[in-house]
């Protein structure tokens, strides 16, 4: 601190507030260079970043190889299964897979904990089955390597590190006395040490942001992707990232100004960093648990069961199928379902389908809206534990969120309805006896699953709490640095 | 002797006074007590689960019997179709009739999640291939199961050694820059023994609040009775251990003589290293080296063979029609030859599947297993969730005695649906039960103490020396 370069500050400081605030930042980044840990750390960051990037890509591509392989796979066993009724092909059923978003490479989000397979069968809408941390073992609960869990946790530590003895170690020697009575002002000392640690932070996220870049433009499939959404969503993560870092580069220079020495500024912001990025994500989803309770799988089962009741499925005997079939009777003049012009079990499929459609959209509706009010509980102490804001933040523009996957499952359901309609209409038209089959051209007909993933707007429509709690952070970190600064003492 | 209990006690003194040790202690007694008090609400849940489970089992089975003796006693309105009718042991075993399997918390289960949450306590075998029923998961919002619960487990590997830390960073460096060290060294009689006492006076602090916290904590919301089992010693020990080893690196780290800004930055960076990187490197190491195989390949494989074995039956049966044109065909039996038919396809060709992907899950383990000695964070996690119940090796055991009671399940009702015999009130009464392990687990805890101890012990020899060099 004490080869600060005076010189300049004394010559101009009552004058340009741009003339303190550039030498001050050039002094810091001239420190930081010559800190030889602090640059390791930039580098062990750095190769870090590099690193989960790369067992990013190749988790990604192997993933993605996976998939449309089983899709491929899959698609062979419908098209090929022989001549059977239509309503035991609708049984047999098809699977969609989930396709991996390319920026999960940086984030993978919430993708391990929700199956990337849906049985799209008759009569039921069945949850994405095979989650893969049910393999990752002990190891995965404790973290994986990722570019956002480096940028998450380790990034703002270092963050800290840089920053923490900003105007606590300039007073403790001596320095911060000469400075201010030259006539700096605090504000101007703050910005330009602020100036510095945010190149800083831009250093810490230029690794990843450029790896992501490269990696996106070589590895994503233009047909199943727009690489310019990929971009645009690249680009907002970024953003979120930078204002996150941001919100520590105040945060660290506010705790500086205001202790009373550096050892009790590092301490004060070794607990936060802690309180943040291990604390507070538990005790948010201990209580959004606890707040918007979801129902046990057995709980959800049985209330779809109930109301699926009221409807007649097979049951030839439940009093709403024959209230059905006296009205279809009635519809076509006729007395006997014999004498119908059409097959009747295909009309009765399709309206049992129809009754069931919307009991599953009324229980699945609600379990996601009770997961969104939890994510929202969560998100909701974004401003003071920003990790709680950013989390959600960069996973929904990652395309790895619970919301892209209820996306997803939407999609895999309304396939799985036009197969449903699809093999009624059929039988409502062709089958005249129980020995009905239909071949490989109706198989054919009937569409492979084909989704494609929303673009960037449905990211951001999803994420007006996160973007809320990050701006709110920065702006009180800011708020918080500029108050210390104003209390500003030599010793 | 008496000077390491001379310094003992005039650290302790001391301690005593500090604001923030109080401070520090308390809020780590608060979270290891928050954390049990979550944990007894989960072990709660687990148990409602279960509950629940077995619960609809008795009315499912229940109703099948009341429904056969009607049939029995003709006096059901119209024949049930194969797949309700509960004489038909090809259908009933398949879902109707299924059994629950589950798996009863241990005494110490509060203790920790591990891989309670991924893997539901209760699974209901039924006679079709695992793919079917074995990978049903229990209703979670994904971004919970991500961040994780409060459990003890987590206060221990991440909360507990911070405090740690933070007593003992600065021993030596402390006393050198506030200019103590040197009365210290000079007034005591024998100066290594006296800043060995007080060492130990910053160690015992939150390795003491914290077995007294865990003891009081467990035997507040599980039971006293819980604090005598095996478990109990084991999860002491593991805390124990992990505290030492932070301790002696905090040591070993201000016996280099630096400044205490120093040791806050190398402890900070060590804490990262051995509590974030190394388990998140060690799991993508693992993983890149052998990634886990992809469960759809099973569902594929099931549904391929299920597709083969209803071919199959179409050619058998259109060449028998061919063969006995004049005999009157049983739709009924034959719905039932061609389930059992496409079942057992899919069983065997599922089995096969699922010993390949053990076998690669397997591999990957043992590379995880091997590189997880880097971090003693990671072999404590591990040994908490196996001293609760929650960690792989019991899930392990639990996935082989669900194989196992699959065969017998099979065996039961195939027999009977093979040979054409209507299951009978008798076969209900003696249908095969899951047999359920004990509620305590034995963790297996050489990995976990060899882990900890070894650098625990170099540490320590380490931290002796700068101890011996220490100067005013």
């Amino acid at each position: 601190m004490s080869d600060m370069a005076l010189a300049p500050v004394a010559q101009v400081a009552p004058t340009r507030r741009t003339h303190v605030i550039r030498p001050v930042a050039a002094k810091e980044f001239l420190e930081m260079r010559r800190d030889r840990r602090l640059l390791a750390l930039f580098a062990f960051a750095a190769l870090l970043t590099l690193a989960s990037l790369g067992f990013g890509a190749a988790e990604n591509a192997r993933l993605t190889r996976e998939r449309a392989a089983a899709a491929e796979a899959d698609r062979l066993l419908w098209t090929s299964q022989g001549a059977k009724n239509p309503h035991a092909a609708a049984h047999f059923g098809q699977y969609a897979f989930k396709p991996t978003s390319p920026l999960s490479l940086a984030d993978p989000g919430v993708d391990p904990y929700v199956g990337s397979a849906v049985w799209l069968e008759a009569h039921k809408q069945n949850e994405a089955q095979f989650r893969a941390a049910r393999d990752g073992g002990i190891a995965a609960r404790l973290g994986g390597l990722s570019a956002a869990f480096i940028l998450q946790t380790v990034a703002p530590l270092i963050v800290l590190l840089a920053g923490f003895a900003s105007f606590s170690g300039e007073r403790e020697s001596g320095t911060l006395k000469q400075l201010l009575s030259l006539g700096a002002r605090p504000r101007d000392l703050l910005a330009g040490k602020a100036v510095a640690l945010l190149g800083a932070s831009a250093a810490l996220l230029a690794p990843a942001a450029i790896g992501a870049a490269v990696a996106v433009a070589t590895m994503t499939d233009a047909n199943r992707f727009s690489l310019a959404d990929q971009f645009l969503r690249l680009a907002a993560m970024t953003a979120g990232y930078a204002v996150y870092l941001a919100g520590f580069v105040f945060l660290a220079l506010g705790v500086s100004a205001l202790a009373k020495s550096s050892r009790a500024a590092l301490v004060t912001l070794l607990a936060f960093w802690l309180v943040n990025s291990f604390l507070a994500p538990r005790l948010a989803t201990d209580v959004a648990r606890g707040l918007a309770p979801t129902p046990t799988a057995q709980e959800f089962r049985a209330a779809i069961a109930k109301d699926k009741a009221k409807s007649f499925g097979h049951d030839e005997t439940h009093p709403a199928f024959i209230a059905f079939r006296d009205e279809v009777l009635k519809k076509y003049g006729v007395k006997d379902v014999k004498d119908l012009p059409v097959s009747f079990r295909g009309l009765s499929l399709r309206k049992d389908d129809e009754n069931g459609y919307a009991i599953f959209d009324r229980h699945f509706g609600a379990l996601q809206g009770a997961y969104e009010r939890q994510d929202a509980l969560r998100a909701s102490a974004g401003f003071l534990f920003p990790l709680l804001a950013l989390r959600p933040f960069s996973m929904a523009f990652a395309g790895s969120d619970s919301r892209a996957q209820f996306d997803f499952a939407a999609a895999a359901e309304a396939h799985r309805r036009d197969i449903q309609n699809e093999v009624s209409d059929n039988i409502i038209h062709f089958q005249r006896d129980e020995s009905y089959v239909a071949g490989t051209e109706l198989w054919k007909r009937i569409a492979a699953f084909s989704y494609r993933a929303p673009a960037v707007g449905f990211a951001a429509s999803g994420s007006g709490e996160a973007i809320a709690g990050l701006i709110g952070w920065l702006a009180l970190t800011v708020a918080f640095a500029l108050f210390a600064i104003r209390r500003l003492r030599p010793l | 002797m008496s000077a390491f209990l001379a310094g003992l006690r005039f650290e302790a003194l001391s301690l005593k006074r500090e604001r923030a040790v109080w401070l520090a202690l308390g809020a780590l007694v608060a979270a290891i007590l928050f954390s049990l008090h979550t944990g007894a609400a989960r072990v709660e849940t687990q148990k409602s689960l279960v509950a629940a489970a077995r619960a609809e089992e008795a009315q499912r089975i229940e109703g099948l019997k009341k429904t056969l003796a009607k049939l029995e006693a003709g006096d059901a309105k119209d024949e049930p179709p194969p797949y309700r009718d509960p004489r038909n042991a090809a259908f009933m075993g398949g879902g109707p009739a299924a059994r629950v399997a589950a798996l009863a918390p241990t005494p110490l289960a509060l203790a920790a999640v591990g891989q309670s949450d991924l893997f539901p306590p209760v699974v209901k075998v039924t006679t079709a291939s695992k793919d079917s029923f074995l990978y049903a998961d229990e209703i979670e919002n994904p971004a919970n199961l991500m961040s994780g619960s409060t459990d003890l487990a987590f206060v221990i590997v991440f909360v507990y050694p911070l405090v740690l830390l933070a007593l003992t960073f600065n021993l030596l460096a402390g006393e050198r820059e506030q200019g103590t060290l040197a009365m210290t060294l000079a007034s005591a009689r024998n100066p290594r023994a006296t800043l060995a006492g007080k060492l130990a006076a910053r160690v015992l602090a939150p390795i003491g609040a914290t077995l007294l916290a865990a003891a009081l904590g467990i035997a507040a919301f599980a039971g006293a009775s819980a604090l005598a089992s095996p478990s109990f010693i084991a999860l002491a020990t593991i805390i124990l251990l992990y505290g030492l080893f932070w301790a002696a690196l905090a040591c070993a780290v201000d016996g280099l003589g630096k400044s205490s800004s120093f040791n806050a930055l190398t402890l900070i960076c060590a804490f990262v290293v051995v509590t974030m990187l190394a388990p998140a490197g060690i799991n993508s190491l693992a993983g890149y080296a052998h990634p886990a195989p992809s469960r759809i390949d099973m569902v594929l494989a099931a549904r391929a063979a299920s597709t083969d074995a209803d071919k199959a039956r179409d050619a058998a049966l259109a060449r028998y029609t061919d063969e006995h044109s004049h005999e009157k065909r049983d739709r009924a039996r034959e719905g039932t030859l061609r389930r059992l038919a496409t079942q057992e396809a899919a069983f065997q060709r599922v089995e096969g599947v699922i010993a390949q992907h053990d076998a690669q899950l397997d591999r990957q383990r043992a590379v995880a297993d091997r590189l997880s000695f880097v971090s003693p964070a990671l072999l404590t996690y591990r040994a908490l969730a196996d001293v609760a119940g929650a960690g792989e090796a019991r899930y392990r055991g639990f996935l082989d005695r669900i194989a196992a009671f699959h065969v017998e399940w099979r065996d039961f009702f195939l027999s009977r649906a093979k040979a054409g015999t209507a299951m009978t009130a008798a076969d209900y009464g003696a249908l095969p039960r899951f047999a359920e392990q004990g509620e305590q687990t034995s963790a297996d805890m050489a990995a976990p103490l060899a882990g900890a101890l070894i650098p625990t012990v170099l540490l320590a020899i380490f931290a002796a020396r700068g101890l011996r060099r220490v100067r005013p």
